[in-house]
């Protein structure tokens, strides 16, 4: 008996084999190629970058690859693998150390800014109220005008439908979220389920399940339920290039429903939410990883167009106005009337 | 008349034997149940891979505690002995300027058949269920900065214990080890978020069946301990070293947690009996 037992259980502990990762050096190439694996096997949208701007990922390997080489100080390498990353073209993709983090701006800097606080600030007025980092006002005209600057805090519910409790008796509400480079997608989900009455698909998410670029699971569908107070007079949304990450993740859900009008420039994209992993010197690298896509299964990597484009004129910059929240008003109005006349 | 008279002089020879063996048996109290507890602390050595979180192994050291009972089953005449043991571990481990944090619990419940091989050495053999749960936490990573960890698993266990008795008391050295054979476990697929798991609630492809071959761990428990005598002070204190080796490679992600422990505790043996005098005293363990 005790024969056999020893015989079932020493191989059992000789074959409780170590199981460990391929572990690149702590070298200059390793570092690299760390870099580079990592993303080559955990990066959501080669394909898309393929065609939008004809990526080859296994050229970028070979285009820095000298650089390296020859480098002389980790600042330079941190600065080649930042410019080896920018080659993808996505603003969720960073490197981090102690030398900083490294950005990919284009999606942003390359585009009209389309917004101005100083022009904000001429309808926000100085009386406006705060809640949990949301500004919000009532126009004039009796619009409630509300400014989302970012999802970075943790939205509730109850902020949410007070702010919308003390603009129920306008004719509908501005959302602004221009400059709204994003935050938690939960606060954008936390904000959107204000404006749907009802369990509302609003899109899908999918990830990575290998290690191939196209190893993805079945797009699962994403919903908006319903939370607090809802609003279903009139919204425009405002946006511009911006615009992106949880912010774009806001304009997808509620760009379908039926009393929302997005108008502005396009978003600026970023809908793969991002994961991290880190090299063997320590340095910290982001980037996009589970793609979400909207309610017609399409990616939003590059942004959102809006239902009516507008940018801001030169002359309505000059005399002080801003032309994508005039004609928010505008518009907010129409329907409003519309809306009247239906009644009669 | 004679046949009884014979009959109460043969009790009354008798009485004293009687009578002696009923002292016998009132100096051979067999305990109902002896326990043997210790609660020990120290300090772990870990070493810790989760791709799902880093590619590289994090290492650092941390505490680490444990307690074990070792009791007598009251089934099958005293054949059986079982024993529960509850570790937690929690520490700070680091790849050059990345830290993370990481902590576990487990809990094991075995049964264990012994076989006395002479009056040093018994070896045990048996089966163990394990559970265990925690957490690695790297605070600078975005959207996957926790690896859950969630186990249960059947194991066979296996035990040499060994005596060296000394005026003292025994020193009593122990070797056990634990391998979990089947279970399951939390494992979430290869670039899946957390916010997919917990915030829409896609449970379904999180559970996964574990097995040596994508699970190959171990546990090796290695201890000695010995009697102190010294005034006042009567006690056994035990040194233990634990080697907790778990891994798995499942949905492509790999994970390794080593721990490697050195604790000390105090030995507790507890008798229980309905009435102590004449008690005699073994131990189980």
């Amino acid at each position: 008996m005790i024969k056999k037992l020893l015989t079932y259980l020493l191989p059992a502990l000789l074959f409780t084999a170590c199981l460990e990762e391929d572990q690149f050096s702590n070298s200059p190439m390793g570092n690299y190629d760390a870099l580079w694996s990592i993303i080559d096997e955990r990066y959501c949208f080669f394909e898309q970058a393929g065609q939008q701007h004809g990526l080859d990922w296994d050229a970028v390997y070979h285009k820095y690859k000298p650089q390296v080489q020859t480098a002389e100080s980790d600042a330079e390498l941190f600065d080649i693998y930042g410019n080896m990353l920018r080659e993808l073209k996505d603003g969720h993709v960073n490197l981090t150390s102690d030398y900083g983090t490294t950005y990919y701006w284009d999606w942003n800097l390359n585009h009209p800014l389309n917004f101005s606080d100083s022009l904000q600030r001429n309808y926000l007025g100085n009386d406006f109220r705060l809640t949990n980092g949301i500004k919000y006002t009532t126009l004039p005209s009796n619009i409630g005008y509300v400014y989302v600057g970012s999802f970075e805090g943790s939205l509730s519910s109850d902020n949410v439908s007070l702010m919308l409790l003390r603009l129920a008796e306008s004719k509908g509400i501005i959302i602004d979220i221009r400059n709204n480079g994003g935050g938690m997608l939960t606060s954008a989900e936390e904000l959107a389920a204000h404006f749907v009455s009802g369990k509302t698909h609003c899109g899908y998410i999918q990830h990575k399940t290998g290690k191939g670029h196209n190893d993805f699971s079945s797009p699962e569908k994403l919903y908006i339920e319903p939370n607090g107070v809802i609003w279903k007079k009139p919204v425009a949304v405002l946006t511009n290039r911006a615009v992106y990450s949880s912010a774009n993740h806001f304009v997808m859900l509620v760009k379908p429903l039926p009393q929302v009008v997005v108008m502005g420039d396009k978003t600026g994209g970023g809908s793969g939410l991002p994961l991290n992993s880190t090299l063997p010197n320590g340095w910290t690298v982001r980037f996009s990883a589970c793609p979400i896509l909207d309610i017609e299964g399409k990616h939003t990597e590059f942004g959102i167009t809006p239902h009516e484009e507008v940018h801001i004129t030169s002359a309505d910059w000059n005399s002080g106005r801003d032309t994508i929240i005039e004609r928010a008003i505008e518009l907010i109005n129409s329907l409003y009337e519309e809306n009247n006349n239906k009644k009669d | 008349m004679i046949k009884r008279a014979l009959t109460y002089a043969i009790a009354l020879l008798c009485a004293p034997f009687t009578l002696c063996a009923q002292q016998l048996a009132n100096d051979s109290i067999v305990p109902e149940r002896v326990v043997v507890k210790c609660a020990s602390y120290g300090i772990t050595y870990m070493n810790n891979l989760d791709t799902y979180l880093s590619g590289y192994n994090h290492t650092g050291r941390g505490l680490y505690y444990s307690n074990e009972k070792f009791r007598d089953a009251r089934i099958g005449n005293y054949r059986w002995k079982y024993q529960t043991l509850l570790t937690a571990n929690t520490g700070i481990t680091t790849l050059h300027d990345n830290t993370q944090l990481a902590g576990m619990v487990n809990y094991s419940w075995s049964g264990f058949h012994p076989f006395k091989i002479n009056s040093r050495l018994q070896l045990l053999a048996g089966a163990q269920i394990q559970a265990g749960g925690g957490a690695l936490y790297i605070p600078t990573n975005g959207n996957n900065l926790v690896s859950v960890k969630l186990r249960t698993a059947l194991a066979a266990t296996g035990a040499a214990i060994y005596h060296i008795p000394t005026k003292r008391g025994d020193y009593v050295l122990r070797a056990q080890a634990d391998v979990p054979l089947a279970g399951v476990m939390f494992a979430p697929e290869f670039g899946q978020s957390y916010y997919e798991i917990f915030g829409l609630q896609q449970y379904s492809r999180t559970v996964a069946f574990s097995h040596p071959f994508n699970s190959p761990s171990v546990r090796g428990i290695f201890s000695v301990d010995i009697p102190i005598a010294w005034r006042l002070l009567n006690t056994t204190v035990r040194l233990t070293y634990t080697a907790d080796i778990f891994q798995s490679d499942i949905n492509q992600i790999r994970t390794h947690l080593y721990n490697h422990a050195f604790t000390v505790g105090v030995v507790k043996t507890i008798y229980k009996v309905k009435k102590k005098d004449n008690l005699i005293k073994y131990t189980p363990y």
